[in-house]
């Protein structure tokens, strides 16, 4: 899809016209910006990596789905599920006596091979039993939420060791006021001296993901075969792909995403609840379709959907910053999601 | 994938060749709901009454608009993903209104009905949004709605305040919402719409309430929208529209004219099921993150017999659906059983319906 346009030159309109959602963005920015003279700033900017880091995850699991021509519809409560089996697990491994690292690094990896099981029933249910993938992971999503709730029984999850927090709301990087440089741990200052901190810890935890994910996407044959699938689902049986291991897996992948969205809530927020992440299924679709992915299948980037998901938390934090409230960000959302479309309706060629 | 569905029938499915067995195919949900009436009955006292079931009949009235509302669209091969939040909409709306004109000198009546008048008239917009982008502008169903899932959600939240419940409206609103159409006291006085004023306490217990005014709007609902779609030209339209879009362009059918027509009604019974969670609750509610009203319509739908393709759907079905959904989480309650179990039923119920019209899909 990609590589068609590679030989042609393109003019300089077209090339913008092909990246307005990134113009779109520096927009953004530069009007967020005026209105309030503090946006634009390196920790804004850490901000939104801090705030955006589930979106970032979610809807790098909406892509594998969406580009087979899928949809799921239960990242959101899968990423809820995750945040309270996973709180779970942790607190489960300090009762068995281990250090709190351990048992959140034991916990966290558990609850990754957890969260491949409802990716595996949802892939199985649409790749073995051709159910529609709406049906599939929309009964997923009740299934999730309800095993939720009955752990939880209406109390989010507690007891979580602080080094979770410790761990989530740090950074990579410290440097204090004397110019030393100190990895993960927060230097001791004096009171009034300020520490820079670089690159939040959760977000350079997804980004890892997300690329090692979109390296596999665009480089291996997995990731031709996905867009093959999404692109003309016969063809691709015809040409010998085994289809329903391919589509297993994209699900897989998808649920893979959602429970690490989840981890990464459980170390900034300190809990885990049910709906941690119901309001980011808008966000995770808008996300992929935003960053030029059609749903019927066969197109999307990684690179773009990363750049649709960072729009969506440009507008978050964007709006919190100048002082809107939160309504505001749901008709923004909605607005870029619509108009995006209909771009994409208008200039069919744009946005690829 | 549809390559492979031309899988050749193994013998196994001969039950399902008999006239029985094709009548089990085609009505399981009928059937599913009646054997669970029958298992509730046994698992907690109090299930079969007809106290109970008025109950829910009152409670699902909601879920019941809103899924008509949803097969009109998933019937012409759309869906309609912003109901849930149409539905917070508009009771959020009616309840500033009516808030803000109570302050006024107009009389009760003119606030409830101006304040239900402006929240169903707001509710159409929604829905001719919807119709315009999914017809002039061919944006898919499942975006354009989605996107007017996300307005709609921040307008109610402009209008709740972020989060708040709308009060202040008049309380006589919940009596319309909650009152029966007939009450029989113990010494069988009967009396119309309202309770007997002269009850006392030690009574209240005694008295027999029939038919909540919730069931009427439910059967004009049901009824009007059952004739549109089996006897009208509009409702053949549909159906054409939903079986094969091409061909009933062809044959001459407006059919982004209908498409949009069918949108906007959509959302405007959303709204009256907004209106109705306002007189029922007495407060504008918005619609909370993660309910997922929508998903739970389509359910409903597919439940019912409908298919996501679209050109199948009946509101018979919807009916079903709905009382499967509603007799699900009323009987796991009354059974002590945690009510959270309901949200796996439906999940499980819904993949079963599918593979159910995967299997036979010529039956329905």
């Amino acid at each position: 899809m990609v590589q068609t346009t590679k030989n042609n030159k393109l003019s300089i309109p077209e090339m913008l016209g092909k990246n307005w959602i990134a113009l779109f963005l520096v927009v953004l920015v530069i009007v967020f910006s005026l209105l309030a003279p503090a946006f634009f700033s390196i920790d804004t900017l850490q901000l939104i990596f801090f705030n955006g880091t589930e979106v970032f995850l979610l809807g790098a699991a909406e892509l594998f789905v969406i580009i087979t021509g899928g949809i799921d519809l239960s990242v959101g409560f899968i990423m809820g599920f995750s945040t309270i089996m996973c709180s779970k697990l942790i607190v489960m491994f300090q009762g068995f006596g281990l250090s709190a690292f351990a048992s959140i690094l034991a916990g966290s990896l558990f609850m990754l091979a957890i969260g491949l099981l409802p990716g595996l029933v949802n892939g199985w249910l649409v790749a073995y039993l051709r159910v529609p993938a709406f049906i599939a992971t929309f009964s997923m999503l009740g299934i999730t939420h309800g095993i939720s709730e009955l752990m939880t029984q209406g109390v989010p999850t507690k007891n979580l060791p602080s080094l979770a927090g410790v761990i989530g709301n740090g950074s990579f990087l410290y440097i204090s006021p004397d110019s030393e440089i100190h990895f993960f741990a927060r230097p001791q200052v004096p009171r009034g001296q300020i520490v820079v901190s670089i690159l939040p810890n959760m977000a350079v935890f997804a980004f890892i993901f997300i690329l090692m994910f979109s390296f596999l996407l665009s480089k291996t044959k997995f990731g031709r075969h996905l867009y093959a699938i999404g692109g003309n689902i016969d063809a691709a049986i015809r040409s010998g792909i085994d289809v329903k291991k391919d589509l297993l897996k994209a699900y897989m992948i998808s649920s893979f995403f959602a429970s690490l969205a989840g981890i990464s809530y459980v170390m900034k927020y300190i809990t885990g609840k049910p709906d941690a992440g119901a309001d980011l299924l808008l966000d995770s679709i808008a996300a992929v379709v935003i960053g030029g992915a059609s749903m019927a299948g066969g197109s999307g980037t990684m690179g773009r959907t990363i750049l649709g998901a960072l729009v969506i938390a440009v507008v978050q934090t964007g709006l919190r910053i100048v002082g809107m409230q939160t309504f505001m960000t749901y008709i923004l959302v909605g607005s870029i999601l619509i108009i995006t479309v209909i771009l994409d309706q208008v200039f069919p060629n744009f946005n690829r | 994938m549809q390559s492979e569905s031309a899988k050749p029938r193994s013998t196994s499915l001969s039950f399902f060749q008999t006239p029985i067995g094709q009548f089990t195919a085609r009505n399981w949900a009928m059937l599913f709901l009646i054997i669970m009436i029958v298992i509730f009955s046994f698992t907690g006292s109090g299930f079969f009454d007809i106290a109970n079931f008025q109950n829910i009949i009152h409670l699902s009235t909601g879920t019941f608009l809103l899924a008509a509302a949803e097969t009109l669209v998933v019937t012409t091969g759309g869906i309609d993903l912003s109901i849930g939040y149409v539905y917070g909409l508009s009771s959020v709306l009616g309840a500033k209104v009516m808030q803000v004109l109570s302050n006024s000198n107009l009389s009760l009546a003119w606030v409830v009905v101006i304040g239900s008048a402006v929240a169903l008239c707001v509710a159409i917009l929604p829905g001719l949004g919807n119709g315009i982008l999914v017809t002039r502008f061919n944006v898919p169903p499942f975006i354009a709605t989605m996107g007017m899932w996300g307005i709609c959600n921040g307008v109610t939240l402009f209008f709740s305040d972020g989060f708040m419940p709308v009060m202040g409206a008049p309380s006589i609103i919940n009596d319309i919402g909650n009152s029966y159409f007939l009450y029989i006291d113990p010494s069988h006085n009967l009396r119309f719409f309202s309770k007997p004023p002269s009850i006392r306490i030690s009574e209240i217990r005694m008295l027999i309430r029939l038919v909540p005014n919730s069931f009427f709007l439910s059967l004009l609902v049901f009824i009007v929208l059952n004739f549109i779609l089996g006897r009208t030209r509009f409702g053949r339209h549909t159906y054409a529209i939903g079986g094969n879009k091409d061909a009933a362009l062809r044959s001459g059918i407006n059919v982004n004219r209908h498409l949009t027509m069918i949108y906007m009604l959509s959302s405007v019974i959303s709204g009256l099921a907004g209106l109705f969670n306002l007189f029922q609750t007495g407060i504008g509610n918005y619609t909370p993150s993660g309910a997922s009203y929508e998903l739970m319509a389509v359910a409903a739908v597919v439940i019912g017999g409908a298919s996501l393709t679209g050109g199948k759907g009946r509101l018979f079905g919807t009916v079903i659906g709905v009382l499967v959904l509603a007799i699900l989480e009323n009987g796991l309650q009354i059974a002590g059983i945690s009510a959270f179990y309901r949200y796996i039923g439906v999940g499980v119920l819904l993949t079963i319906a599918v593979i159910i019209d995967r299997a036979f899909p010529d039956l329905f």
